[in-house]
């Protein structure tokens, strides 16, 4: 083994600059693979190390308790295949409270309180974030993230219902399995007039919704049908945490696959490389007396030892990077510090790419490691002499009576001389360029997507009225009248106002955000996915979160609380974003928005109008308003841009790496030709210039192939984007390309083939050549 | 003895001859190398020092070669004679001194400008023929044509011709590695003849072929000569520097040890 060990050693010697290519292309490809593989877990991983240690409920109940008793309830769930449970609590709707103290606590519309008389049930644990838990009447625990706790724990703030009843908010927690808006003890829920009873149950089979249902049947068997008024998945909740990760993970595991099969293709090219170089090194080897098995290990450990080091350094840059998108990934749309803690990158992930990743780099080596094993000794020490005959020697030929320089003509021929390691050097190309085309394919949608979600297209100015109660002062015009002075300002196209708000669906026991609105909405609403815009009362437009959660369809009616009691309304489109439900039924139910009026205006300005001078001008009128341009980019699509940016660069290093290997590889098989060339008088300039165009015209076919297997990949990934994350997306986002674009990309696989062929060209133009030219 | 068979056309070398005077002549008004006597001067080595890290490979040489002469420069290895070569074609730079060829100073040229003073001024001959494996030998011909801006179809028509004349004609479309050793060495004496250097040099031209093929090249190389080509030849071969240099110059530790005009009857006596 020491004589395989040091044949090793001393041909990684012979090929530093190939050893170190090769090292780099494997940590850059191990740390995507880190980073991918470790998103992949984390979709899931996190949250179910969250719902498990928090005894997540994975059905949350909700029963009209004048059709079923307490105890009816509590006896069914004895049933078979449960696992625990928790209640049944007395619950309670709170329409529209208003709340008292020096900060907002972001307090919905309207929410459900549960009469809980301790945090730590069997099922739904609750953390307590701050302060302790209700044990009296007139108290409530809010459920809120602890970043917002802690302070307001500390002054006296309250909930204050309609009705005049005043709870005092002594704590908050976070339930994993969003049970409800807050928690009071049993009494008084029952004294705020609860006409429900919540029950939630944990299965010993709760892997599918179909496994949930039978459980249901079962633990509800013997109750009356119509006792049972709502359910909430803990399928849905991990779904709609699951939908950050989700927005990385088609892309994410293309870089990944791609990463992967360039680290595969250069690997294959180094080594085919130093075996083709090394035919007489392999003759010397084994006319000492190698056998066949040592010269196949000589060159597997030759590119496996510098994969692994490449391999350990980009598991820890992986890690470090990794770890933080997995983090962000989260955070950025949630900010749900329940999952966040426990978001990181599975240990098992580490030695799955350190174990694999050089395995596959020694499976990549294998077919020309093979091959020297094969050559027979004599022919292997002859074949460092013979000269290669047969292979494109027609195509530099017509090449040579072209009228081209004859530089460029021969650069252009060098391709055609070999074939196998053209063809995998023209891969890698592809694949950067394919790689270049879907990052800005998918960077434009984004853009395009962050566009339709503020609508920069159609809404130039938002202005937001300061709510005088935490942020004075406030406005000093009613709605109406802010209405008429902002369409009195010259440049004012159309307007409209929103609220937002949160309200309760009958069937669901989770709360809907609603927007309504009011103005000219015909003009500046949304682009729709399906259906039309609302043209009349009880009409409601709904987001696609919601659409899928709740298996809408157009025509649908769903029954919502309102200031005047539930309301039934029918559904008759679908957007993208944008509020769970969208009404225009502004009367009805703007009193259940926590200020109880408009809280937003939208302007459309006519088209040569400066935004900043409009916005300007509308603060001057009011202080109370507070004018902004619109067009500020999201955080996830800055990071989403980012990510693929660096992901892009990367695989376009990497790429421009298997150029650059392949170059060094051709001119120091050719080295005695350039020498040739040089003595003849060939300038240093048109050295450079052969050797780029050899890479040019590789590039140039790689920019048309790569070009359309991008915009392919876009197609695939915008849509399974939009799946993962429960979206309907609209097809203009995949109408992104235009031909400037498209032919600026076919140029850049010349870009790649030239960046990674310059500098060993220009190694070739400066490198001494006297020695060369006299021995052989 | 090599039989000239169609080779030399005494009209095509007188031809070739006029041409290389008017090329010389077109290049001589150029530099600064002053009246008649110098032009006549193709190589002038002044006290050339060349150092590679502690060791001098050249030390103090100093040397000219007139046109039209032939000098065979010889010395056991690690003499410093390719070196000496090598500051001769311009692919190495002296540490010291000057390089002076075709009236041109390979001091003050940088790499571009060395490069058109190899294409323009000088052929040069290697014992492994370096021919370009890919290309037949026509076109390895050419190639030398293309470089100082023929058009493809005029390089084709002088290497054809020149290949007439070296009698390989009918080896045009043959890949250097179908021809045997002379054969290739009179492909790369062609190339080197391409662009009418004024100054051809031979790196053991015969050093990597047979005794028959070495012959061949001997004569033609003695053949150029006479036909007033100058020749720079770096040899082992006692045989080929007799038959082939009118003048030795004997290179050891790096510097002139002997230079001397070649004896008659050394030389017959060498060439038995």
């Amino acid at each position: 083994m020491s004589a395989v060990w040091r044949a090793s050693r001393a041909a990684v010697k012979r090929r530093r600059l190939q050893t170190f290519v090769l090292g780099v292309v494997v940590m850059v490809s191990s740390a995507m693979a880190i980073a991918t593989l470790g998103l992949l877990a984390a979709v899931s991983g996190p949250f179910d190390q969250a719902y498990d240690a928090a005894n997540g409920a994975h059905v949350v109940a909700e029963f009209d308790s004048s059709k079923a008793t307490a105890a009816q309830i509590a006896q069914a769930a004895n049933a078979p295949g449960l696992e625990a449970v928790a209640g049944p609590y007395p619950e309670a709707a709170l329409h529209s409270p208003s709340e008292t103290g020096d900060h907002p606590v972001g307090l919905p519309g309207s929410f459900t309180v549960v009469g809980r008389d301790r945090p730590d049930t069997p099922v739904d644990t609750l953390e307590l974030s701050a302060g302790r838990w209700a044990t009296g009447p007139g108290e409530i625990v809010m459920n809120a993230p602890s970043a917002i706790g802690p302070p307001q724990s500390e002054s006296e703030r309250a909930v204050v219902t309609p009705d005049g009843v005043k709870l005092k908010i002594v704590g908050y927690a976070t339930s994993a399995s969003q049970s409800a808006g807050g928690w009071v003890t049993p009494d008084q829920a029952r004294a705020l007039h609860s006409d429900s009873l919540q029950m939630m149950y944990r299965f010993k089979e709760a892997g599918s919704d179909s496994a949930l249902k039978a459980g249901m049947s079962a633990a509800t068997k013997g109750l009356p049908s119509d006792a049972l008024t709502g359910t909430s998945s803990y399928l849905a909740i991990k779904a709609n945490l699951a939908k950050g990760p989700n927005t990385y993970v088609p892309f994410l595991t293309v870089f990944g696959v791609l990463g992967l099969v360039v680290s595969v293709l250069i690997v294959g090219n180094v080594v085919s490389g130093a075996v083709v170089s090394g035919f007489r090194h392999i003759g010397v080897l084994k006319a000492l007396g190698f056998t066949p098995n040592q010269v196949t290990a000589v060159y597997l450990v030759m590119v496996t030892v510098p994969a692994t080091i490449g391999c350990a350094l980009g598991s820890v840059i992986g890690g470090l990077v990794g770890g933080k998108l997995v983090r962000q990934a989260f955070f950025g749309i949630f900010g749900n510090d329940l999952v966040i803690d426990k978001a990181t990158i599975p240990t098992w992930v580490y030695p799955v790419v350190l174990i694999g990743m050089p395995a596959l780099v020694a499976l990549s080596a294998l077919v020309p490691a093979m091959r020297a094993r094969r050559l027979p000794a004599a022919v292997a020490i002859s074949a460092g002499s013979v000269q290669q005959t047969g292979r494109g020697l027609a195509v530099q030929r017509r090449l040579g009576g072209s009228r081209l320089p004859r530089p460029v003509s021969l650069g252009l021929g060098w391709p055609f001389a070999r074939p196998g390691r053209t063809a995998l050097t023209l891969s890698t190309v592809v694949l950067g360029v394919m790689t270049v085309t879907m990052a800005l394919g998918l960077s434009a949608s984004v853009v395009k997507f962050g566009q339709l979600e503020t609508q920069t297209d159609k809404i130039q100015v938002r202005i937001d009225l300061n709510d005088p109660k935490w942020n004075p002062p406030g406005p000093t015009h009613s709605d109406d009248q802010v209405f008429a002075l902002l369409r009195s300002l010259p440049g004012t196209e159309h307007v409209y106002a929103e609220t937002a708000l949160e309200t309760r669906m009958t069937g669901s026991s989770g709360i809907v955000r609603m927007g309504a609105e009011s103005g000219d909405t015909t003009e500046l609403h949304p682009d729709l996915v399906r259906g039309r815009w609302i043209e009349g009362p009880n009409e409601v437009v709904v987001s696609s979160e919601f659409w899928h959660q709740h298996k809408a369809s157009l025509g649908d009616t769903i029954t919502l609380d309102s200031s005047e009691g539930p309301q039934p309304q029918k559904i008759v489109g679908e957007s993208t974003g944008g509020w769970d439900v969208t009404t225009l039924d502004w009367n009805r139910f703007t009193p259940l928005s926590p200020v109880q009026r408009a809280q937003s205006f939208y302007v459309q300005l006519a088209k040569g109008t400066d935004p900043q001078a409009y916005a300007a001008a509308v603060g001057r009128t009011d202080p109370g308003l507070h004018a902004t341009v619109n067009g500020a980019s999201d955080t996830i699509e800055k990071v989403i841009i980012s990510v693929v940016s660096t992901l892009t660069l990367m695989l376009i290093t990497v790429s421009s790496l298997g150029v650059f290997n392949t170059v060094v590889l051709n001119t120091r098989e050719r080295r005695k030709d350039l020498g040739m060339l040089k003595s003849l008088g060939m300038t240093p300039r048109q050295v450079i210039a052969m050797v780029v165009t050899s890479m040019t015209v590789l590039g140039a076919f790689g920019g048309l192939v790569g070009v359309p297997l991008g915009v392919l990949a876009h197609r695939i990934i915008i849509p399974m984007t939009g799946h993962g994350t429960g979206l309907d997306l609209p097809n203009s986002l995949l109408h992104v390309w235009n031909w400037p674009m498209v032919a600026l990309l076919a140029f850049s696989g010349s870009v790649i083939a030239a960046l990674g062929a310059y500098l060993p060209a220009r190694g070739a133009a400066k490198a001494p050549v006297a020695e060369v030219l006299r021995t052989e | 003895m090599y039989t000239l068979g169609r080779y030399p056309r005494p009209g095509m070398w007188t031809a070739l001859r006029c041409r290389w005077v008017r090329v010389i002549a077109s290049v001589l008004p150029m530099t600064n190398t002053g009246g008649y006597e110098e032009r006549d001067v193709v190589v002038r080595l002044t006290d050339v020092r060349k150092d590679f890290g502690d060791y001098a490979a050249l030390d103090g040489v100093s040397l000219e070669i007139g046109a039209g002469e032939s000098v065979a420069v010889m010395g056991p290895s690690g003499s410093g004679k390719s070196t000496l070569l090598n500051m001769v074609s311009g692919l190495d730079r002296p540490s010291t001194g000057s390089v002076v060829v075709g009236g041109e100073d390979l001091v003050g040229l940088d790499e571009k400008g060395l490069a058109l003073f190899r294409r323009r001024r000088i052929g040069m001959i290697f014992q492994f023929f370096n021919l370009l494996d890919d290309l037949p030998a026509l076109d390895n011909i050419a190639l030398a044509g293309q470089l100082i801006g023929l058009k493809a179809s005029a390089a084709r028509k002088r290497a054809l011709e020149l290949m007439g004349e070296l009698g390989i004609a009918d080896r045009k479309n043959i890949y250097p590695a179908s021809l045997s050793g002379g054969e290739r060495q009179r492909v790369a004496t062609a190339r080197a003849l391409m662009n009418q250097p004024s100054l051809l040099l031979a790196d053991e031209p015969t050093g990597a072929l047979d005794s028959r093929s070495g012959d061949q090249v001997t004569q033609l190389l003695t053949d150029l000569n006479q036909l007033g080509q100058t020749l720079l030849i770096v040899t082992h071969d006692p045989r080929l520097a007799a038959r082939c240099a009118r003048r030795i110059v004997e290179v050891a530790d790096g510097r002139i040890a002997r230079d001397r005009a070649m004896d008659h009857a050394v030389a017959t006596e060498a060439t038995r």
